[in-house]
């Protein structure tokens, strides 16, 4: 098939009925065009996601502290590969190129959150983003998991929910770790923790308070609001850090979680450092996603540079 | 010249396991290889999530399709 061309030709009332049913959608033919392209939009967050988190826990895991974490590092890397491999296949099989895709757009185009374009630049930091990034990962992917209303997704993310699992279990063992090693390696998870969590807390985008319309939750393409996911989020990572004796700005109140800062705040990527004092505003979040942050372009060249170096003349 | 995933040099192949001798073979993914042997390197390298029991591949153009989601079958 010619990519870009694949039509959605399901009718209005066939489309309507099934989605009234519960049932799954399997196929272009029973879609109506504007599902398709809410599909596709989901499909390119996740598939970027996943992708981009390969070059930047790669730049990491280098500095990994034996050879048996490099490998624990690597399988990481290539686990992350395979996810996104399933979302961009499945945006294949509904039209799309995969090598336009990965090797022929503007690094700034990527829709990945943008916790992740700010450098990961030691093993700590490393396993700190496989406890809270690979945490909201997973939150994100287990609500898609659950209620996804796409039949091929919501089967391909069986196996990247148990990968997850494993991810997120690897950064905890290692926080406790280095936690109880004490000293200046339980000041540098400190530290790490500090400037991370606050990014991962604004990952689940607009609170909902300003999200009024939500067509992927009506599709069913998930199931929880933006708030829902992060207190989840919060419910899973605010006692695991406490219960290793790692400060977070964050506690419980009866059946949520607040925050100690106002969100959104500005954030210097350059110094990785959060001013708690200086409140902004959602558009000055959105400004700073759009413009991207430091490591944007060289993790995007990481692996389309190599694409135009080894690819063989067709 | 516009990118095919599958295209004369290679076939799309899906890819059945099952974790239980119990359990029925399920479609777990799909990989693309030049051959089967390919073929069979790329499916045990990406599909090793867990420990099956068993894993098998299938040619996607050895499927023979009689009726698909949507579509009437004998009981429609
Ligand atoms: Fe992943
Ligand atoms: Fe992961």
């Amino acid at each position: 098939m010619t990519p870009g061309t694949q039509p959605a030709t399901g009718t209005q009332e066939r489309f309507d009925a099934l989605m009234k049913r519960g049932e799954l959608i399997e196929s272009p033919s029973e879609m109506t065009p504007d599902y398709l392209k809410e599909l596709k939009h989901t499909l390119i967050v996740s598939g970027d996601t996943e992708l981009i988190s390969a070059p930047a826990y790669y730049l990491a895991a280098r500095k990994a502290p034996s050879v048996n974490a490099f490998m624990t590092g690597i399988a990481i890397i290539q686990d992350e590969l395979a996810h996104a491999h399933i979302a961009y296949h499945i945006l294949e099989e509904l039209g799309e190129s995969q090598e336009a895709l990965i090797f022929k757009r503007d690094p700034k185009s990527f829709r990945y959150p943008y916790a992740f374009d700010v450098p990961l630049e030691s093993w700590t930091e490393l396993v700190v983003a496989n406890a809270m990034y690979d945490q909201a990962g997973f939150c994100l992917l287990g609500d898609i998991h659950h209620h996804c209303s796409y039949g091929p997704w919501k089967r391909g993310l069986v196996k990247v929910m148990a990968e997850e699992n494993f991810h997120l279990r690897n950064g905890r063992n290692w926080c406790k770790r280095i936690s109880q090693a004490g000293g200046a390696a339980r000041e540098e998870l400190q530290r790490a923790v500090d400037w991370m969590f606050p990014l991962t807390v604004e990952w689940f985008g607009l609170p909902d308070s300003l999200k009024q319309h939500n067509t992927q939750l009506d599709y069913r393409l998930k199931g929880l609001t933006n708030d829902q996911l992060r207190q989840q989020w919060l419910a899973t990572v605010v006692p695991f850090m406490e219960s290793i004796g790692v400060a977070v700005p964050a506690h419980q109140v009866d059946s949520h979680y607040e925050l100690e800062y106002p969100f959104p705040c500005t954030f210097d990527a350059g110094s990785k450092r959060w001013n708690f004092k200086d409140a902004c505003t959602w558009d000055d979040v959105l400004a700073r996603w759009r413009a991207r942050g430091p490591r944007n372009a060289e993790m995007v060249a990481l692996f389309q540079e190599s694409f135009k170096t080894f690819k063989v003349p067709g | 010249m516009e990118y095919v995933r599958v295209h004369p040099q290679v076939r799309e192949y899906e890819v059945f396991a099952r974790k239980a001798r119990a359990e029925a073979l399920h479609l777990v993914g799909s990989v693309v290889a030049p051959d089967d042997d390919l073929a069979r390197a790329y499916a045990r390298a990406t599909y090793d999530e867990e420990r099956w029991v068993e894993l098998v591949i299938v040619p996607k153009d050895a499927l023979l399709t009689l009726w698909a989601p949507g579509e009437e079958g004998p009981d429609s």
